[in-house]
Protein backbone atom coordinates (compact mmCIF):
# COMPACT_ATOMS: atom_id res chain seq x y z
CA UNK A 1 0.00 0.00 0.00
CA UNK A 2 1.83 3.32 -0.84
CA UNK A 3 1.85 6.12 1.62
CA UNK A 4 -0.64 8.42 -0.40
CA UNK A 5 -3.44 5.56 -0.17
CA UNK A 6 -2.55 5.01 3.79
CA UNK A 7 -2.90 8.25 4.41
CA UNK A 8 -6.31 8.17 2.77
CA UNK A 9 -7.51 4.78 4.80
CA UNK A 10 -6.80 6.24 7.76
CA UNK A 11 -8.67 9.88 7.22
CA UNK A 12 -11.56 7.70 6.01
CA UNK A 13 -11.69 5.32 9.57
CA UNK A 14 -11.14 8.68 11.28
CA UNK A 15 -14.01 10.38 9.73
CA UNK A 16 -16.56 7.29 9.69
CA UNK A 17 -15.38 6.63 13.55
CA UNK A 18 -17.00 10.35 14.08
CA UNK A 19 -20.40 8.91 13.55
CA UNK A 20 -20.66 6.41 15.98
CA UNK A 21 -18.78 9.09 18.17
CA UNK A 22 -21.91 11.61 17.29
CA UNK A 23 -25.02 8.68 18.07
CA UNK A 24 -23.24 8.49 21.34
CA UNK A 25 -22.63 12.27 22.23
CA UNK A 26 -26.10 12.48 21.03
CA UNK A 27 -27.56 9.48 22.61
CA UNK A 28 -25.78 10.51 26.44
CA UNK A 29 -26.59 14.81 25.76
CA UNK A 30 -29.91 14.46 24.73
CA UNK A 31 -31.83 12.96 26.99
CA UNK A 32 -34.82 12.78 25.47
CA UNK A 33 -33.87 10.85 22.67
CA UNK A 34 -34.29 13.80 19.60
CA UNK A 35 -32.99 10.60 17.21
CA UNK A 36 -33.60 13.65 14.34
CA UNK A 37 -31.09 15.85 14.94
CA UNK A 38 -28.66 13.06 15.33
CA UNK A 39 -30.13 11.18 11.80
CA UNK A 40 -29.48 14.14 10.27
CA UNK A 41 -25.98 14.77 11.92
CA UNK A 42 -24.95 11.05 10.47
CA UNK A 43 -26.41 12.04 7.23
CA UNK A 44 -24.09 14.85 6.72
CA UNK A 45 -21.25 13.64 8.18
CA UNK A 46 -21.27 10.46 6.16
CA UNK A 47 -20.54 13.42 3.32
CA UNK A 48 -17.67 14.79 4.48
CA UNK A 49 -15.12 11.94 3.88
CA UNK A 50 -15.79 12.24 0.09
CA UNK A 51 -15.97 16.02 -0.33
CA UNK A 52 -12.74 16.50 2.22
CA UNK A 53 -10.57 13.90 -0.42
CA UNK A 54 -12.08 15.13 -3.50
CA UNK A 55 -10.56 18.89 -2.38
CA UNK A 56 -7.17 17.22 -1.15
CA UNK A 57 -6.33 15.65 -4.54
CA UNK A 58 -5.53 17.68 -7.39
CA UNK A 59 -8.51 17.82 -10.32
CA UNK A 60 -8.57 19.29 -14.08
CA UNK A 61 -10.60 22.11 -14.61
CA UNK A 62 -12.10 20.19 -16.92
CA UNK A 63 -13.37 17.46 -14.72
CA UNK A 64 -14.74 20.24 -12.53
CA UNK A 65 -16.57 21.74 -15.11
CA UNK A 66 -17.98 18.20 -16.78
CA UNK A 67 -19.18 17.56 -13.11
CA UNK A 68 -20.48 20.76 -12.94
CA UNK A 69 -22.28 20.12 -16.12
CA UNK A 70 -23.90 16.80 -14.83
CA UNK A 71 -24.71 18.91 -11.78
CA UNK A 72 -26.71 21.48 -13.49
CA UNK A 73 -28.06 18.70 -15.77
CA UNK A 74 -29.82 16.85 -13.09
CA UNK A 75 -31.24 20.13 -11.44
CA UNK A 76 -32.50 21.63 -15.02
CA UNK A 77 -33.91 17.67 -15.70
CA UNK A 78 -36.68 17.94 -12.89
CA UNK A 79 -37.75 21.64 -14.04
CA UNK A 80 -38.05 20.21 -17.71
CA UNK A 81 -40.20 17.44 -16.77
CA UNK A 82 -41.96 19.47 -14.01
CA UNK A 83 -45.60 19.35 -16.32
CA UNK A 84 -45.19 15.39 -15.32
CA UNK A 85 -45.47 14.34 -11.89
CA UNK A 86 -43.27 11.90 -10.19
CA UNK A 87 -40.52 12.73 -13.02
CA UNK A 88 -37.50 13.44 -12.23
CA UNK A 89 -34.12 12.14 -14.58
CA UNK A 90 -31.99 13.41 -11.33
CA UNK A 91 -31.27 9.85 -9.86
CA UNK A 92 -30.75 8.63 -13.33
CA UNK A 93 -28.82 10.89 -14.72
CA UNK A 94 -26.50 10.65 -11.43
CA UNK A 95 -25.96 6.68 -12.00
CA UNK A 96 -25.24 7.47 -15.60
CA UNK A 97 -22.39 9.84 -14.22
CA UNK A 98 -20.93 7.42 -11.91
CA UNK A 99 -21.38 4.53 -14.57
CA UNK A 100 -19.53 6.42 -16.89
CA UNK A 101 -16.88 8.67 -14.76
CA UNK A 102 -16.59 6.63 -12.13
CA UNK A 103 -17.50 6.87 -8.22
CA UNK A 104 -16.10 9.95 -7.06
CA UNK A 105 -17.63 12.13 -9.79
CA UNK A 106 -20.56 9.60 -9.00
CA UNK A 107 -20.64 10.81 -5.59
CA UNK A 108 -20.31 14.47 -6.19
CA UNK A 109 -22.47 14.49 -8.67
CA UNK A 110 -25.17 12.64 -6.73
CA UNK A 111 -24.62 15.02 -3.46
CA UNK A 112 -24.15 18.16 -5.15
CA UNK A 113 -27.19 18.29 -7.40
CA UNK A 114 -29.24 17.73 -4.38
CA UNK A 115 -27.80 21.23 -2.84
CA UNK A 116 -28.74 23.13 -6.20
CA UNK A 117 -31.78 21.25 -7.50
CA UNK A 118 -33.08 22.41 -3.37
CA UNK A 119 -31.66 25.95 -4.61
CA UNK A 120 -34.84 26.15 -6.89
CA UNK A 121 -37.40 23.65 -5.09
CA UNK A 122 -36.52 24.68 -1.02
CA UNK A 123 -33.92 23.78 1.23
CA UNK A 124 -35.56 21.10 4.74
CA UNK A 125 -34.66 18.55 6.56
CA UNK A 126 -34.45 16.13 3.44
CA UNK A 127 -31.83 17.61 1.68
CA UNK A 128 -29.07 16.10 4.00
CA UNK A 129 -30.49 13.19 3.24
CA UNK A 130 -30.93 13.56 -0.29
CA UNK A 131 -27.38 14.38 -0.14
CA UNK A 132 -26.28 11.06 1.12
CA UNK A 133 -28.82 8.77 -0.97
CA UNK A 134 -28.02 10.50 -4.46
CA UNK A 135 -24.26 10.40 -3.63
CA UNK A 136 -23.60 6.84 -2.08
CA UNK A 137 -25.84 5.86 -5.90
CA UNK A 138 -23.43 7.92 -7.70
CA UNK A 139 -21.08 6.26 -5.81
CA UNK A 140 -22.61 2.80 -5.76
CA UNK A 141 -22.60 2.99 -9.67
CA UNK A 142 -19.46 4.29 -10.29
CA UNK A 143 -17.92 0.80 -8.43
CA UNK A 144 -18.93 -1.15 -11.09
CA UNK A 145 -17.42 1.40 -13.95
CA UNK A 146 -15.66 -0.81 -15.64
CA UNK A 147 -18.06 -3.58 -15.57
CA UNK A 148 -20.47 -4.29 -18.31
CA UNK A 149 -22.91 -6.65 -16.64
CA UNK A 150 -23.44 -3.24 -14.75
CA UNK A 151 -24.53 -1.49 -18.12
CA UNK A 152 -26.94 -4.26 -19.12
CA UNK A 153 -30.79 -3.45 -19.46
CA UNK A 154 -31.82 -5.99 -16.27
CA UNK A 155 -28.88 -4.51 -14.08
CA UNK A 156 -30.66 -1.10 -15.54
CA UNK A 157 -34.30 -1.95 -13.86
CA UNK A 158 -32.71 -3.03 -10.86
CA UNK A 159 -30.66 0.49 -10.38
CA UNK A 160 -33.86 2.18 -11.49
CA UNK A 161 -35.74 0.33 -8.24
CA UNK A 162 -33.27 0.62 -5.75
CA UNK A 163 -32.87 4.12 -6.54
CA UNK A 164 -36.53 4.87 -6.67
CA UNK A 165 -36.50 2.87 -2.96
CA UNK A 166 -33.89 3.82 -1.10
CA UNK A 167 -34.84 7.71 -0.71
CA UNK A 168 -38.20 7.08 0.77
CA UNK A 169 -36.91 4.38 2.94
CA UNK A 170 -33.74 6.21 4.89
CA UNK A 171 -36.06 9.95 4.88
CA UNK A 172 -38.79 7.69 6.41
CA UNK A 173 -36.79 7.04 9.44
CA UNK A 174 -36.00 10.57 9.79
CA UNK A 175 -39.93 11.28 9.51
CA UNK A 176 -40.35 8.25 12.81
CA UNK A 177 -37.39 9.95 14.74
CA UNK A 178 -39.12 13.15 14.18
CA UNK A 179 -42.64 12.03 15.35
CA UNK A 180 -41.69 9.58 17.45
CA UNK A 181 -38.28 10.11 19.56
CA UNK A 182 -37.61 6.77 19.38
CA UNK A 183 -37.77 3.83 16.41
CA UNK A 184 -41.45 2.61 15.85
CA UNK A 185 -41.65 0.17 13.36
CA UNK A 186 -45.55 0.14 12.54
CA UNK A 187 -44.84 3.96 12.24
CA UNK A 188 -42.22 3.25 9.14
CA UNK A 189 -44.22 0.69 7.76
CA UNK A 190 -46.97 3.04 7.69
CA UNK A 191 -44.72 6.10 6.78
CA UNK A 192 -43.46 4.12 3.41
CA UNK A 193 -47.37 2.50 2.82
CA UNK A 194 -48.67 6.08 2.47
CA UNK A 195 -45.82 7.10 0.22
CA UNK A 196 -46.16 3.59 -1.61
CA UNK A 197 -47.62 5.02 -4.88
CA UNK A 198 -45.10 8.24 -5.02
CA UNK A 199 -42.72 5.95 -4.32
CA UNK A 200 -44.03 3.52 -7.18
CA UNK A 201 -44.17 6.40 -9.52
CA UNK A 202 -40.57 7.69 -8.54
CA UNK A 203 -39.27 3.89 -9.04
CA UNK A 204 -41.21 3.38 -12.37
CA UNK A 205 -39.80 6.79 -13.65
CA UNK A 206 -36.27 6.08 -12.69
CA UNK A 207 -36.42 2.87 -14.68
CA UNK A 208 -38.06 4.53 -17.70
CA UNK A 209 -35.15 7.25 -17.71
CA UNK A 210 -32.30 4.84 -17.13
CA UNK A 211 -33.78 2.53 -20.70
CA UNK A 212 -34.18 5.99 -22.36
CA UNK A 213 -31.34 7.79 -21.29
CA UNK A 214 -28.12 5.51 -20.57
CA UNK A 215 -27.48 4.70 -24.19
CA UNK A 216 -27.41 8.55 -25.49
CA UNK A 217 -26.12 9.72 -22.30
CA UNK A 218 -23.06 7.48 -21.42
CA UNK A 219 -22.44 7.10 -25.23
CA UNK A 220 -21.99 11.32 -24.97
CA UNK A 221 -20.04 11.15 -21.52
CA UNK A 222 -17.52 8.50 -22.92
CA UNK A 223 -16.99 10.48 -25.65
CA UNK A 224 -16.20 14.07 -23.63
CA UNK A 225 -14.47 11.33 -21.35
CA UNK A 226 -12.10 10.16 -24.68
CA UNK A 227 -11.80 13.52 -26.03
CA UNK A 228 -10.81 15.25 -23.39
CA UNK A 229 -8.77 12.55 -21.27
CA UNK A 230 -11.20 13.26 -18.47
CA UNK A 231 -11.48 10.84 -15.11
CA UNK A 232 -7.99 8.60 -15.06
CA UNK A 233 -9.24 7.46 -19.03
CA UNK A 234 -5.68 8.88 -19.45
CA UNK A 235 -3.17 6.78 -17.32
CA UNK A 236 -6.10 3.18 -17.71
CA UNK A 237 -5.88 3.36 -21.24
CA UNK A 238 -2.66 1.69 -21.86
CA UNK A 239 -3.13 -1.18 -19.15
CA UNK A 240 -6.60 -2.04 -20.46
CA UNK B 1 -43.99 45.32 -0.51
CA UNK B 2 -40.93 42.85 0.52
CA UNK B 3 -38.35 45.52 -0.84
CA UNK B 4 -36.83 45.50 2.35
CA UNK B 5 -35.84 43.45 4.61
CA UNK B 6 -33.57 43.94 7.31
CA UNK B 7 -32.36 40.30 8.97
CA UNK B 8 -30.70 39.47 5.46
CA UNK B 9 -28.54 42.05 5.14
CA UNK B 10 -26.06 40.32 7.83
CA UNK B 11 -23.10 38.69 7.02
CA UNK B 12 -23.32 35.06 6.03
CA UNK B 13 -21.38 32.93 8.46
CA UNK B 14 -23.81 35.20 10.98
CA UNK B 15 -27.02 34.39 9.22
CA UNK B 16 -25.67 30.43 9.29
CA UNK B 17 -24.94 30.60 12.80
CA UNK B 18 -28.20 31.75 13.58
CA UNK B 19 -30.35 29.24 11.30
CA UNK B 20 -28.32 26.55 12.31
CA UNK B 21 -28.93 26.93 16.21
CA UNK B 22 -32.22 28.14 15.46
CA UNK B 23 -32.93 24.54 13.43
CA UNK B 24 -30.96 22.05 16.15
CA UNK B 25 -33.05 23.91 18.93
CA UNK B 26 -36.55 23.26 16.78
CA UNK B 27 -35.63 19.93 16.29
CA UNK B 28 -34.31 19.68 19.87
CA UNK B 29 -37.46 20.24 22.40
CA UNK B 30 -41.18 18.62 22.29
CA UNK B 31 -41.85 21.16 25.53
CA UNK B 32 -45.33 23.26 25.06
CA UNK B 33 -43.90 26.76 25.70
CA UNK B 34 -40.11 26.60 23.57
CA UNK B 35 -42.27 24.81 20.69
CA UNK B 36 -44.77 27.69 20.59
CA UNK B 37 -41.81 29.75 20.60
CA UNK B 38 -40.15 27.77 17.85
CA UNK B 39 -43.44 27.48 15.46
CA UNK B 40 -45.09 31.36 16.21
CA UNK B 41 -41.62 32.70 15.55
CA UNK B 42 -40.96 30.84 12.54
CA UNK B 43 -44.52 31.81 11.02
CA UNK B 44 -43.95 35.29 12.02
CA UNK B 45 -40.70 35.11 10.25
CA UNK B 46 -42.04 33.87 7.33
CA UNK B 47 -44.62 35.84 7.31
CA UNK B 48 -42.58 39.51 7.36
CA UNK B 49 -40.44 37.80 4.74
CA UNK B 50 -43.01 36.18 2.30
CA UNK B 51 -45.95 38.88 2.76
CA UNK B 52 -49.17 37.97 4.44
CA UNK B 53 -50.85 36.40 1.23
CA UNK B 54 -48.38 33.73 1.14
CA UNK B 55 -48.23 33.16 4.58
CA UNK B 56 -51.53 32.55 4.53
CA UNK B 57 -51.78 30.45 1.49
CA UNK B 58 -49.43 28.01 3.15
CA UNK B 59 -50.78 27.92 6.36
CA UNK B 60 -54.09 26.90 4.96
CA UNK B 61 -52.09 23.65 3.89
CA UNK B 62 -49.76 23.28 6.59
CA UNK B 63 -52.71 23.26 9.87
CA UNK B 64 -54.80 20.48 8.17
CA UNK B 65 -51.63 18.40 8.44
CA UNK B 66 -50.75 19.29 11.86
CA UNK B 67 -54.26 17.85 13.09
CA UNK B 68 -54.19 15.02 10.48
CA UNK B 69 -50.25 14.12 12.41
CA UNK B 70 -51.89 14.85 15.60
CA UNK B 71 -54.87 12.46 15.36
CA UNK B 72 -53.32 9.79 13.68
CA UNK B 73 -50.36 9.46 16.61
CA UNK B 74 -53.15 7.29 18.99
CA UNK B 75 -52.99 4.74 16.39
CA UNK B 76 -49.69 4.28 16.18
CA UNK B 77 -49.10 4.85 20.21
CA UNK B 78 -51.19 3.35 23.12
CA UNK B 79 -49.16 4.94 26.44
CA UNK B 80 -50.67 7.12 28.49
CA UNK B 81 -52.74 6.64 31.16
CA UNK B 82 -55.85 8.91 30.44
CA UNK B 83 -58.40 6.53 28.18
CA UNK B 84 -60.15 9.02 26.32
CA UNK B 85 -62.38 6.01 24.26
CA UNK B 86 -61.48 2.54 22.38
CA UNK B 87 -60.84 1.65 18.75
CA UNK B 88 -60.12 -1.96 18.13
CA UNK B 89 -59.75 -2.58 21.53
CA UNK B 90 -56.84 -0.01 21.74
CA UNK B 91 -57.37 2.96 24.07
CA UNK B 92 -56.78 6.32 22.52
CA UNK B 93 -55.38 8.35 25.20
CA UNK B 94 -55.30 11.84 25.61
CA UNK B 95 -51.57 11.94 25.97
CA UNK B 96 -50.96 10.54 22.34
CA UNK B 97 -52.88 13.24 20.96
CA UNK B 98 -51.35 15.75 23.09
CA UNK B 99 -47.81 14.37 22.06
CA UNK B 100 -48.80 13.95 18.46
CA UNK B 101 -49.82 17.62 18.16
CA UNK B 102 -46.49 18.33 19.96
CA UNK B 103 -44.60 16.12 17.39
CA UNK B 104 -46.25 17.84 14.31
CA UNK B 105 -45.54 21.72 15.91
CA UNK B 106 -42.60 20.45 15.68
CA UNK B 107 -42.45 19.45 12.17
CA UNK B 108 -44.06 22.33 11.29
CA UNK B 109 -42.10 24.79 12.93
CA UNK B 110 -38.61 23.31 11.33
CA UNK B 111 -40.48 23.60 8.22
CA UNK B 112 -41.29 26.66 8.60
CA UNK B 113 -37.32 27.97 10.11
CA UNK B 114 -36.73 25.97 6.91
CA UNK B 115 -38.77 28.41 4.79
CA UNK B 116 -37.21 31.41 6.03
CA UNK B 117 -33.60 29.80 5.37
CA UNK B 118 -34.48 29.54 2.05
CA UNK B 119 -35.59 33.43 1.69
CA UNK B 120 -33.11 34.73 3.53
CA UNK B 121 -29.71 32.41 2.66
CA UNK B 122 -29.63 32.89 -1.42
CA UNK B 123 -26.92 30.83 -3.06
CA UNK B 124 -24.67 33.51 -3.18
CA UNK B 125 -24.30 33.60 0.44
CA UNK B 126 -24.01 29.75 0.70
CA UNK B 127 -21.25 29.08 -1.54
CA UNK B 128 -19.80 32.42 -0.06
CA UNK B 129 -19.83 30.88 2.90
CA UNK B 130 -18.78 27.10 1.80
CA UNK B 131 -15.91 28.57 -0.45
CA UNK B 132 -13.70 29.12 2.35
CA UNK B 133 -13.92 25.18 3.67
CA UNK B 134 -14.85 23.95 0.61
CA UNK B 135 -13.57 25.72 -2.65
CA UNK B 136 -13.45 22.98 -4.99
CA UNK B 137 -17.05 21.88 -4.07
CA UNK B 138 -18.36 25.63 -3.89
CA UNK B 139 -16.70 26.33 -7.42
CA UNK B 140 -18.45 23.08 -8.83
CA UNK B 141 -21.98 24.34 -7.38
CA UNK B 142 -21.72 28.00 -8.50
CA UNK B 143 -20.92 27.17 -11.99
CA UNK B 144 -23.93 24.48 -12.06
CA UNK B 145 -26.07 27.30 -10.73
CA UNK B 146 -25.05 29.43 -13.53
CA UNK B 147 -25.54 26.93 -16.11
CA UNK B 148 -29.09 25.89 -15.21
CA UNK B 149 -29.99 29.27 -16.65
CA UNK B 150 -27.70 28.86 -19.65
CA UNK B 151 -29.39 25.58 -19.94
CA UNK B 152 -32.47 26.43 -19.55
CA UNK B 153 -32.72 29.17 -21.96
CA UNK B 154 -30.60 26.36 -24.62
CA UNK B 155 -33.57 24.31 -24.13
CA UNK B 156 -35.92 27.01 -25.18
CA UNK B 157 -34.33 27.26 -28.41
CA UNK B 158 -33.88 23.83 -29.34
CA UNK B 159 -37.61 23.47 -28.25
CA UNK B 160 -38.27 25.96 -30.73
CA UNK B 161 -36.77 24.86 -33.45
CA UNK B 162 -38.09 20.90 -33.08
CA UNK B 163 -41.52 22.31 -32.97
CA UNK B 164 -40.77 24.81 -35.79
CA UNK B 165 -40.01 21.50 -37.88
CA UNK B 166 -43.30 20.87 -37.08
CA UNK B 167 -42.33 17.62 -34.65
CA UNK B 168 -44.69 16.68 -31.69
CA UNK B 169 -47.47 19.18 -32.64
CA UNK B 170 -49.52 17.66 -30.05
CA UNK B 171 -50.35 17.47 -26.83
CA UNK B 172 -50.67 13.92 -25.68
CA UNK B 173 -48.78 12.47 -22.78
CA UNK B 174 -46.80 10.15 -25.24
CA UNK B 175 -46.02 13.25 -27.58
CA UNK B 176 -44.91 15.53 -24.51
CA UNK B 177 -42.59 13.10 -23.40
CA UNK B 178 -40.90 12.17 -26.32
CA UNK B 179 -40.23 15.49 -27.47
CA UNK B 180 -38.94 16.51 -23.72
CA UNK B 181 -36.43 13.21 -23.83
CA UNK B 182 -35.05 14.52 -27.59
CA UNK B 183 -34.54 18.12 -26.51
CA UNK B 184 -32.71 17.02 -23.82
CA UNK B 185 -30.64 15.00 -25.17
CA UNK B 186 -29.41 17.26 -27.47
CA UNK B 187 -28.83 19.75 -24.82
CA UNK B 188 -26.44 17.28 -23.14
CA UNK B 189 -24.86 16.89 -26.34
CA UNK B 190 -24.40 21.11 -26.52
CA UNK B 191 -23.63 21.66 -22.95
CA UNK B 192 -20.59 19.43 -22.85
CA UNK B 193 -19.20 20.50 -25.47
CA UNK B 194 -19.66 23.92 -24.50
CA UNK B 195 -18.89 23.40 -20.91
CA UNK B 196 -15.01 22.21 -22.01
CA UNK B 197 -14.62 25.57 -23.43
CA UNK B 198 -15.39 27.12 -19.95
CA UNK B 199 -12.59 24.69 -18.50
CA UNK B 200 -10.13 26.02 -20.88
CA UNK B 201 -10.85 29.58 -20.54
CA UNK B 202 -10.32 29.17 -16.72
CA UNK B 203 -7.27 27.20 -17.04
CA UNK B 204 -5.89 30.56 -19.37
CA UNK B 205 -7.02 32.63 -16.35
CA UNK B 206 -4.65 30.61 -13.76
CA UNK B 207 -7.28 28.86 -11.89
CA UNK B 208 -5.36 26.31 -9.52
CA UNK B 209 -2.30 28.82 -9.74
CA UNK B 210 -1.64 30.43 -6.29
CA UNK B 211 -1.95 34.11 -5.26
CA UNK B 212 -5.11 34.20 -7.00
CA UNK B 213 -7.80 36.25 -5.30
CA UNK B 214 -11.53 36.05 -5.57
CA UNK B 215 -14.24 38.90 -5.50
CA UNK B 216 -15.91 39.15 -2.32
CA UNK B 217 -19.09 41.30 -1.41
CA UNK B 218 -19.37 40.10 1.62
CA UNK B 219 -17.78 42.20 4.47
CA UNK B 220 -17.96 41.54 8.41
CA UNK B 221 -18.92 44.48 10.05
CA UNK B 222 -19.01 45.20 13.93
CA UNK B 223 -22.70 44.59 13.97
CA UNK B 224 -22.11 41.43 12.92
CA UNK B 225 -20.01 40.64 15.42
CA UNK B 226 -22.20 41.86 18.08
CA UNK B 227 -25.22 39.89 16.63
CA UNK B 228 -22.85 36.22 16.55
CA UNK B 229 -22.12 37.01 20.21
CA UNK B 230 -25.89 37.48 20.92
CA UNK B 231 -26.41 34.27 18.92
CA UNK B 232 -24.06 32.19 20.46
CA UNK B 233 -24.95 33.49 24.11
CA UNK B 234 -28.62 32.86 23.91
CA UNK B 235 -28.57 29.87 21.76
CA UNK B 236 -25.81 28.33 23.88
CA UNK B 237 -27.60 29.22 27.09
CA UNK B 238 -31.05 27.27 25.62
CA UNK B 239 -28.84 24.00 24.90
CA UNK B 240 -26.89 23.98 27.83
CA UNK B 241 -29.66 24.33 30.07
CA UNK B 242 -31.75 21.97 28.09
CA UNK B 243 -28.47 19.42 28.14
CA UNK B 244 -28.77 19.69 31.86
CA UNK B 245 -32.18 18.72 31.80
CA UNK B 246 -33.96 21.93 32.69
CA UNK B 247 -37.15 22.62 30.66
CA UNK B 248 -38.20 19.26 30.91
CA UNK B 249 -41.15 18.21 29.61
CA UNK B 250 -43.03 14.30 29.40
CA UNK B 251 -45.83 13.11 27.57
CA UNK B 252 -46.03 9.29 29.25
CA UNK B 253 -47.40 7.84 31.28
CA UNK B 254 -49.09 11.42 32.48
CA UNK B 255 -48.47 14.73 30.30
CA UNK B 256 -45.90 16.76 33.67
CA UNK B 257 -47.03 20.24 34.56
CA UNK B 258 -44.77 23.07 32.78
CA UNK B 259 -41.98 24.11 34.83
CA UNK B 260 -42.02 27.75 35.96
CA UNK B 261 -38.37 27.98 38.24
CA UNK B 262 -36.09 30.23 37.54
CA UNK B 263 -33.57 28.09 34.95
CA UNK B 264 -37.12 27.21 33.20
CA UNK B 265 -38.06 30.99 32.65
CA UNK B 266 -34.05 31.56 32.01
CA UNK B 267 -34.66 28.74 28.77
CA UNK B 268 -38.02 30.40 27.38
CA UNK B 269 -36.83 33.84 27.93
CA UNK B 270 -33.44 33.59 25.85
CA UNK B 271 -35.44 31.20 23.56
CA UNK B 272 -37.80 33.99 23.03
CA UNK B 273 -35.15 36.91 22.71
CA UNK B 274 -33.05 34.72 20.13
CA UNK B 275 -36.12 33.72 17.56
CA UNK B 276 -38.47 36.78 18.13
CA UNK B 277 -35.09 39.10 17.39
CA UNK B 278 -35.68 38.51 13.66
CA UNK B 279 -39.35 39.22 13.91
CA UNK B 280 -38.70 42.55 15.61
CA UNK B 281 -35.66 43.55 13.26
CA UNK B 282 -37.79 43.16 10.30
CA UNK B 283 -40.67 45.20 11.80
CA UNK B 284 -38.44 47.77 13.05
CA UNK B 285 -37.51 47.98 9.26
CA UNK B 286 -40.94 48.07 7.49
CA UNK B 287 -41.68 51.05 10.18
CA UNK B 288 -38.48 52.83 8.86
CA UNK B 289 -39.26 52.70 5.32
CA UNK B 290 -43.09 53.10 6.10
CA UNK B 291 -41.89 56.23 7.85
CA UNK B 292 -39.05 57.25 4.97
CA UNK B 293 -42.00 56.57 2.07
CA UNK B 294 -44.50 59.15 4.12
CA UNK B 295 -41.41 62.06 3.55
CA UNK B 296 -41.47 61.88 0.20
Amino acid sequence: MDKALLKKTIAFIVILALIPAVIALGVVLFRDRRFNIISIAVALLACVPFFLFFEKKQTKARELVVIAVMVALSAVGRLIFIGIPGFKPLAAIVIITGLAFGAEAGFLTGSLSAVLSNIFFGQGPWTPFQMFVWGILGFAAGLFYRRQAAKTWPALIVWGIASGAAFSLLMDIWTVFSLDGGWNWARYWTALIAGLPYTAIYMGSNVLFLLLLFKPISKKLERVKVKYMLFDYGETRGKE
Amino acid sequence: MKSVRAFETYHPLTLFAFFACALVICMFTLHPVLLAVCYLSGVGFYGMLAGRRKLAASLARSIPLTVLIAAVNPLFVHRGETPLFFLNDNAVTLEAILYGAAAAVMLMSVFYWFKCYNEVMTSDKFIYLFGRVLPKLSLILSMALRFVSRFKRQYREIDDAQRAMGMYASKSLTDRLRSAFRVFSALITWSLENSIETADSMRARGYGLRGRTSYNNFFWRRRDGFMLAFIVLTAGAVIALLSAGRAGFGYYPTVTPIGFSVYDLLCYGALTVLLFMTVLLEMKEAVRWRYSLSKI
